[in-house]
């Protein structure tokens, strides 16, 4: 019974991989054919952007149009111009910015992708261990007080979208209170280092942004777990354990594992909402991450830029995915020893 | 048959309350730009002064009278999440019902496809599309939204309609020679009519909050005014850190007391429409 | 017979949903002594809800309205009404008495290996223990009941219905417990594997690692093999009590006879007065028949049925609640 021609473990994560493999393939192409695709080249709008600011020197307007040309292929047929961007764009060659030529698109990226992964990944880890305790608690005392109020608090906190508390937060604890500073990753003018007093200037910027996910993403965990408990609650190992006397303490502690399982996989799903989210915390907080790289690339309609950030980003998110994926295979027997996903 | 449905709600106060509150802002978006005819594009007086009686909820920057903005804006906003919820709903019914009941390769090929659009982070390829879209009206934008937030519905149905097929008065339906879509009528649609019309409410609040995040991106309606455009310009003037409240404020609690109540509606029906709920 | 391990004294158990009360167990008085006893009714003759009652495992809705439990554990006589859910979490259930559930199914906690389950129930009822020798007590109680110790390495969902099933017995079973409350135990398997975990309870019994056992089923064949007395429910009611033997030869109530007759079985007596049943449904518990509540279904009724209702009266050695038997 035991001896599996492959390892369930192994099988599931292969299949996972796959199948994120082919996502991201399937993006990659959205992001290739949209610039084809829609009307109005918007190479030749980039171009006449630039002649109408008439900054530019017409040579170096030459060297930008070269450099565009050769980049997106104009010209060559299509499924060459498909399987150059696919083999550049998984060597990392994202092209040359317009805004910050002759930069490469990457060489402005990877300086930007740590302050947005400092931001995010605590905050959403955050949320989601606060978030799930809460739901936990109030689903076991469903019905109680506690449950109520902390359902119907969940229930609105919630619907607060992140950039609106933001405001908020920056607004009241800021501007009108000035316990923490309202923008930026540290004080404009000093040099990013590791000295003690800088790391406490950028912890100090650092909370507004990351409060603002955290409070709102905390709601929407609590309420998922709660629901997830209650059902929990109703299944045949929790009135089987209660009546063999297993202490109500180490009940709760499996009613709580059983239900974070799916908030695992939760979190997974959720990591694409959380980034975009992110980018808009980002920008309001004028926050010197991808988010607002992206405002920047978006307001001098840099599409080499642009492409290069959701080329990166997204490959961001499904490896995370996959590594959540991983960690769900390794807490889960079910799927470690085969019994398939439910 | 409908008032036997929803008279039970109307007994609940959560709902009768939120269904006010609700109601309340789809008045103020449909008679407010009629009762308070400002243009809330032009120049109106003052820049940037805060509420009067002049200016109930003050100006912005361009001197624009903001609580003709904010009339306009419910309107516009409320407009796009509906026409989101219409697009996200009709995609995910059709899907998610020709899955469940054609099953086989059909069912493996629309759920992959439902799957990878759920994988792909539907907000980031939002963005992209807009960055090429250069002139995008409500409904543009509202498209976006739509064709992206369905899947999750689409898998849910499928999933219902399913644990239905397998009943057993469906199964006697067949016997006694229903046609597929007499089926659908008499058996189906009633089965899953309460869920879809909650989705349907919860894809508006999706269409609501994804407008305003993708406006706040510049990546809004090009034309008009939203509530998600009025907080790109606050932001975009920095009205937060200049301490122009009026400017965010209000925006933000219509979309807050919006997607709210239209929540609370939504739990309270499922509270309602769920015994296995109502016991606790 | 024996010495008695519960006493039910006119206890009483409602599910209250929305103002109505679902009498489900309503008036039921029962000795448990040293022995099998299989408690019989179809599906919402309160039968399951009996075996709340015997726990004093009460939760909403359902309710506790009234009556005495007495559980008779060496020397001490505990009333069971009047100890509250926690400490009966921590000093009865488990130790004195435990139970198979419904849905064994699904009874052990997915998510972790048996053995580190059973090491859980017993840190829940002692300070200290020495997991060493808790093993190996398991291991044995495991072979006892014919599986292999080595499953206790295993998670539930890697062993088969038969073996789970028995694995669930093994578990409730740890601590000897003085009473054992069996609920549908079998109702999910197949036939064949009905019969081996039907054995295997028996042998509980018979190598007093439990003193009583309360098998609840509609089967009212599964009863005959397994039983040495047969209570029969019938809308939160017990209507007939005897010995299985005497029940199945000379059913007195005509609801035992129904029940008897609508099942196929080995003996020639039955077989050749054919298969009836019983028609009509069980009644509306919310608001149950007046006087005798199986009137409406009865082949047999008289006028008095519907007026008054007939008391669980001794007849020889037996119980029977109907009119019939009442001498007028």
């Amino acid at each position: 019974m035991r001896d599996h021609t492959l390892n369930p473990f192994i099988k599931y994560l292969g299949r996972r991989f796959f199948f994120l493999l082919l996502t991201y393939f399937i993006a990659l192409t959205i992001v290739f054919i949209l610039p084809r695709a829609i009307p109005g080249n918007p190479l030749a709008s980039i171009l006449s952007r630039i002649f109408q600011t008439g900054q530019a020197n017409p040579e170096l307007l030459r060297s930008v149009e070269r450099t565009l040309m050769e980049e997106f292929g104009l010209g060559k047929p299509w499924f060459v111009q498909y399987v150059e961007f696919i083999t550049k764009a998984l060597r990392g060659d994202l092209g040359t910015s317009i805004s910050s030529y002759p930069k490469k698109t990457l060489e402005l990226i990877i300086p930007v992708i740590p302050w947005t992964l400092i931001l995010l990944i605590p905050s959403i880890l955050i949320a989601w261990i606060i978030g799930n305790t809460l739901g936990a608690f109030a689903g076991y005392r469903r019905g109680s007080l506690v449950d109520r109020i902390a359902l119907n608090t969940s229930l609105i906190i919630g619907q607060i979208p992140y950039y609106w508390l933001g405001m908020l937060l920056i607004f009241f604890l800021s501007v009108k209170l000035k316990i923490f500073p309202g923008q930026g990753g540290y004080t404009q003018g000093t040099i990013p280092n590791l000295s003690f007093s800088f790391l406490l200037d950028v912890l100090s910027h650092y909370i507004l942004p990351s409060l603002s996910i955290i409070i709102s993403a905390l709601g929407g965990w609590a309420i998922g777990t709660r629901m997830l408990v209650v059902n929990e609650l109703d299944s045949d190992y929790v009135s089987f354990s209660e009546h063999l006397g297993v202490k109500s303490k180490t009940i709760f502690g499996y009613v709580f594992r059983n239900s974070l399982l799916p908030q695992v996989t939760g979190l997974a799903l959720s990591l694409g909402g959380a980034l975009g989210g992110a980018l808009i915390t980002e920008i309001i907080f004028n926050y010197p991450g991808t988010g607002y790289l992206l405002f920047r690339a978006l307001s001098t309609l840099d599409y080499p830029l642009i492409q290069g950030i959701f080329v990166i980003l997204i490959a961001s998110i499904y490896l995370a995915n996959f590594f959540v994926d991983f960690i769900y295979a390794i807490i889960d027997p079910r799927i470690r020893l085969g019994q398939g996903e439910s | 048959m409908f008032g036997t449905i929803f008279k039970p709600l109307f007994r609940n106060k959560k709902f009768i309350v939120a269904f006010s509150v609700f109601i309340l802002i789809v008045l103020m978006g449909i008679l407010g730009p009629i009762l308070y005819p400002k243009d809330p594009t032009s120049f109106a007086g003052k820049m940037e002064s805060p509420p009067s009686k002049e200016f109930p909820l003050g100006t912005d920057t361009y001197g624009g009278d903001l609580l003709a903005k904010l009339l306009n804006g419910i309107r516009t906003s409320l407009y796009i999440g509906f026409l989101t919820a219409v697009i996200s709903m009709v995609i995910g019914l059709l899907i998610g019902s020709i899955s469940a009941v054609k099953g086989g390769v059909v069912d493996d090929i629309l759920m992959s496809f439902t799957n990878i659009v759920l994988t792909i982070p539907n907000i980031l390829l939002a963005i992209l599309v807009a960055t090429y879209l250069k002139v995008r009206s409500a409904e543009v934008v509202a498209i976006l939204l739509g064709v992206l937030g369905w899947p999750w519905f689409a898998r849910a149905i499928r999933a219902q309609l399913l644990s239905l097929i397998n009943r057993e008065y469906v199964y006697l339906s067949r016997l006694a020679g229903y046609t597929d879509l007499q089926l659908a009528f008499e058996d189906l649609i009633p089965g899953i009519a309460t869920y879809a019309l909650m989705a349907f409410i919860l894809f508006i609040n999706g269409g609501i909050l994804g407008e305003a995040g993708l406006s706040l991106i510049g990546l809004g309606p090009t034309k008009g005014v939203s509530l998600g455009i009025i907080l790109q310009w606050a932001v975009l003037m920095e009205a937060v850190r200049r301490g122009l409240w009026w400017w965010f404020i209000p925006p933000g609690l219509i979309i807050v007391a919006l997607t709210s109540s239209l929540l609370i509606v939504t739990t309270t029906m499922d509270e309602i429409f769920n015994p296995r709920l109502r016991e606790r | 017979m024996g010495e008695t391990i519960l006493e039910l004294r006119d206890t009483k158990a409602y599910y209250i949903i929305e103002k109505n009360f679902v009498r489900a167990v309503d008036g039921v008085s029962l000795e448990i002594k040293d022995e099998i006893i299989g408690i019989v009714g179809e599906s919402g003759s309160g039968k399951s809800t009996l075996s709340n009652v015997m726990l004093m495992s009460i939760k909403r809705p359902l309710t506790f309205m009234g009556g005495s439990v007495k559980l008779y554990t060496n020397g001490n006589e505990l009333e069971l009404t009047n100890i509250n859910r926690e400490e009966l979490q921590k000093k009865i259930w488990g130790r004195e008495t435990s139970i198979i559930p419904q849905s064994a199914m699904n009874a052990l906690m997915p998510t972790k290996r048996i053995r580190s389950y059973i090491l859980d129930v017993m840190k829940s009822h002692f300070e200290e223990i020495d997991e060493k020798e808790i093993i190996e007590k398991a291991i044995n109680r495991f072979e006892e009941i014919g599986i292999s110790g080595e499953f206790i390495n295993r998670y539930p969902f890697e062993l088969s219905g038969g073996m789970k099933q028995r694995a669930v017995i093994a578990v409730a079973t740890l601590l000897n417990p003085r009473l054992l409350i069996a609920d549908e135990p079998t109702s999910a398997l197949d036939v064949a594997t009905q019969k081996m975990v039907l054995k295997t309870i028996k042998e509980l019994k018979d190598k007093k690692i439990v003193k009583s056992i309360v098998f609840i089923t509609h089967d009212i064949a599964t009863v005959r093999q397994i039983a040495d007395k047969m209570v029969v429910m019938y809308a939160g009611k017990i209507i007939e009590e005897g010995t299985t033997d005497e029940m199945v030869s000379e059913p007195l109530h005509p609801y035992t006879k129904g029940l008897l007759f609508s099942v196929v079985t080995p003996e020639p007596e039955v077989k050749r007065r054919g298969i009836t049943y019983i028609p009509g449904t069980p009644p509306d518990l919310i608001n149950p028949p007046p006087g005798c509540r199986f009137h409406p279904r009865c082949p047999e009724r008289m006028e008095i049925c519907d007026k008054e209702e007939p008391l669980l009266k001794n007849i020889n050695q037996r119980r029977v609640a109907c009119f019939l038997y009442e001498k007028r």
